[in-house]
């Protein structure tokens, strides 16, 4: 397929889903039909794309016909299309289970066409290769999952909103600071130009220091990194279980495909100050992550909470910055996406059950259902990394990657923070499944509707972490391939720049 | 707001600012203005409107389509009956009483389609350069150049979806504060 529609799609698709879906805004049978055909579609063409950049190279397409440095660019590399590849099919799943989960008022309120613009925010993010529209497509990702959060304005649903949205529009204003110091610095705002001129010797060389820490806080406080994460926990437990599995499993691994990004293109990892500040705020991120889940009762809660500890260990592949511990980020990002949205969609089962997310409230699942406490157990053991699962393998190769750089004290902290993770996973286990259900809620009502079909998302989505971890070794090899790119720059800059530089 | 000074003059204003916010689009693309600008300068002839008389009536002036029907003469056939009703419906003797009157709004209140229709004239016009084989959103200009409108090509259409989707969306925000 050319590039000029390759590209193209993955965009265009969810913005017409959304367009057919507000002309339809009461006919949720139709826009259900609407939105299933984009999704399947959407990871169709993911799948195509993946496999059209590992044979062909990167793809890239110039919107309007402008060249490279004035135009807008959209650029494919395996890294972008590996994270859309992950998101669409978890995209996929959190559809199918809000299509039978979710209530009638929030869909007829436009939860469908919100979802498609904010799948477009991603996809926007992943494909953009330039600074600017970046941070365009950061706040449409913003906007559309704010307007998720705060869907169906419940007390707690507002609050939760509001502080999203204040330390998200903080981050943003950052982020846009940081593009107009570099667009001062530099007079450019594609990213390849910007690598190109990074790399001469330019004047204003040592002022790029000052953009970076903009860069890095804003990213740090959308990604929740280390003392910016206090906001997540504190509205990700709020929406309906379809709206924070999505938001929650892909939309803070945005942040770090983000800073890999900007990190290996124009800041430079091996810099004074770069390089030590990422790996003291991966190690904290870890630990004080999974510190924080030890200290919850509710099951969303110790699930945000662990967004942040695995935030640190995709932080930590790209502090420590060899092409193995990169390529082990990837991993993580990719397995972390699939399994955390998993574990969401399980917690969202449990409580349409049994009524509650509260750890105290909640008991004796196993007995009534042996299946679904299965599910749960693959994908927890999967977070907290056993093998043969996929969460071993991304451990393994960060571990791997930061023995080989001589970080010894991280990578210590982080197999103490995986041991700490499967304690956690354990209490869940325990507290949920196990122990037997509290008497006085014995005669609670129960939900017996669609309890059977909304297993079938969790199902997929299994099918998908057990390939990851069972067939580990081609997923590997791209993530490799994906971090040989980031760590060759030229390449990038090449694809994007031919027409320029014959 | 409902004054008749303000009323009366809101008469007269809004058919000038639509038609200002008009030229404000067309002139945009070489000079200052465009959809957005121009999108919201027609906003304001609308918010003016419903200050002055209110949402409904403005629903009712110029968002809805009104057809009257009339009894057929024995002594017309289907033609001349036909002539007669699109007379009618033009220019209406107030004293004739029509049998039926139909009203059709075209935006029921909700502007949400007019954004929807926006959204989808913007990326139509983006996707003329991919049929034509180019990159998304290439400007493809037709040779004919059209008295008072100049040159068209897709750039004058995506702005027109420009145009809709902030028209849309500011008729939304009014529309639904003045509700309360």
């Amino acid at each position: 397929m050319p590039a000029n529609i390759l590209l193209i799609i993955p965009l265009l698709l969810p913005l017409l889903g959304a367009i057919t879906c507000v002309f339809m805004w009461r006919d949720i049978k139709w826009q259900t039909v609407v939105v299933s055909c984009v999704q399947l579609i959407f990871v169709g063409i993911s799948g195509i794309m993946l496999q059209q950049v590992l044979m062909q190279g990167m793809q890239v397409t110039q919107i309007g016909g402008w060249p490279a440095p004035y135009g807008i660019t959209l650029v494919a590399d395996v890294l972008s299309a590996l994270m859309l590849l992950t998101t669409s099919i978890a995209g996929l799943a959190v559809f199918m289970f809000s299509h039978v989960a979710l209530d009638k008022s929030r869909k007829k309120f436009g939860f469908f066409p919100l979802f498609l613009l904010l799948q477009m925010g991603v996809s926007g993010v992943c494909l953009t290769g330039d600074i600017f529209n970046l941070y365009v497509w950061f706040e449409v990702l913003l906007i559309c999952s704010f307007a998720l959060i705060a869907l169906g304005s419940k007390k707690s649903q507002l609050e939760g909103a509001l502080k999203y949205v204040t330390i998200n529009f903080i981050a943003s204003g950052l982020l846009l600071t940081g593009v107009g110091v570099v667009y001062a610095l530099y007079g450019a705002l594609n990213l390849a130009e910007l690598a190109l001129l990074v790399r001469s010797e330019h004047v204003n060389a040592e002022l790029l220091a000052l953009p970076g820490i903009f860069f890095l806080t804003g990213f740090g406080i959308k990604a929740a990194i280390f003392p910016l994460f206090f906001w997540l926990p504190a509205s990700y437990h709020t929406p309906p279980i379809a709206v924070s599995a999505f938001v929650a499993g892909i939309v803070s691994k945005i942040g770090i495909y983000t800073l890999l990004r900007l990190y290996s293109l124009i800041f430079s990892v091996e810099g004074d100050y770069a390089q030590p500040l990422l790996l003291l705020l991966s190690g904290l991120t870890m630990v004080v992550g999974v510190v924080g889940a030890a200290a919850q009762v509710d099951f969303r809660k110790i699930l945000s909470f662990h967004i942040i500890s695995q935030i640190g260990y995709m932080l930590m592949g790209i502090a420590i910055y060899t092409p193995l511990a990169v390529a082990g980020s990837i991993f993580f990002v990719i397995h972390n996406m699939l399994v955390k949205t998993n574990l969401f969609l399980v917690s969202g089962v449990v409580a349409r059950r049994h009524r509650s997310f509260s750890l105290t409230r909640l008991g004796g699942v196993y007995l009534k259902h042996p299946t679904l406490s299965f599910l749960f157990l693959i994908s927890a053991l999967s977070l907290a990394g056993l093998p043969p699962l996929s969460g071993f393998w991304g451990k393994l190769m960060l571990a791997k990657g930061g023995f080989q750089a001589g970080n010894y004290i991280l990578v210590a902290t982080s197999l103490c923070v995986s041991l700490v993770t499967l304690l956690s996973m354990t209490k869940i286990w325990n507290e949920v499944f196990w122990k037997p259900r509290p008497k006085r809620l014995k005669q609670s009502t129960h939900e017996t509707m669609g309890t059977y079909t909304l297993y079938f998302p969790v199902f997929f989505l299994l099918v998908f972490i057990l390939i990851l971890g069972v067939f580990a070794d081609p997923v590997i090899q791209v993530c490799k391939i994906a971090a040989q790119e980031v760590f060759h720059s030229e390449i990038y800059i090449n694809a994007v720049l031919k027409d320029k530089r014959p | 707001m409902r004054t008749l000074i303000f009323a009366t003059a809101i008469r007269i204003l809004t058919p000038l600012f639509l038609v200002f916010s008009l030229y404000i689009l067309l002139r945009g693309h070489n000079h200052p203005g465009g959809g957005f600008i121009g999108g919201l300068m027609g906003s304001i002839a609308f918010v003016f409107h419903t200050l002055a008389h209110g949402t409904k009536q403005t629903a009712k002036s110029y968002f809805s389509l009104t057809f009257y029907k009339y009894d057929r003469k024995p002594h017309h056939n289907n033609l001349s009956h036909a002539l007669r009703l699109l007379r009618k419906n033009i220019v209406r003797n107030k004293k004739e009483k029509p049998i039926f009157i139909w009203n059709y709004y075209l935006l029921r209140l909700r502007p949400t389609y007019l954004m929807a229709i926006g959204l989808a004239v913007a990326v139509g016009s983006g996707l003329v350069g991919l049929v034509m084989g180019k990159p998304f959103m290439a400007a493809y200009w037709l040779k004919v150049k059209i008295p008072l409108v100049g040159s068209v090509g897709t750039p004058l259409l995506f702005d027109t979806g420009v145009y809709l989707l902030v028209l849309g969306m500011v008729l939304k925000m009014v529309f639904t504060m003045s509700k309360d």
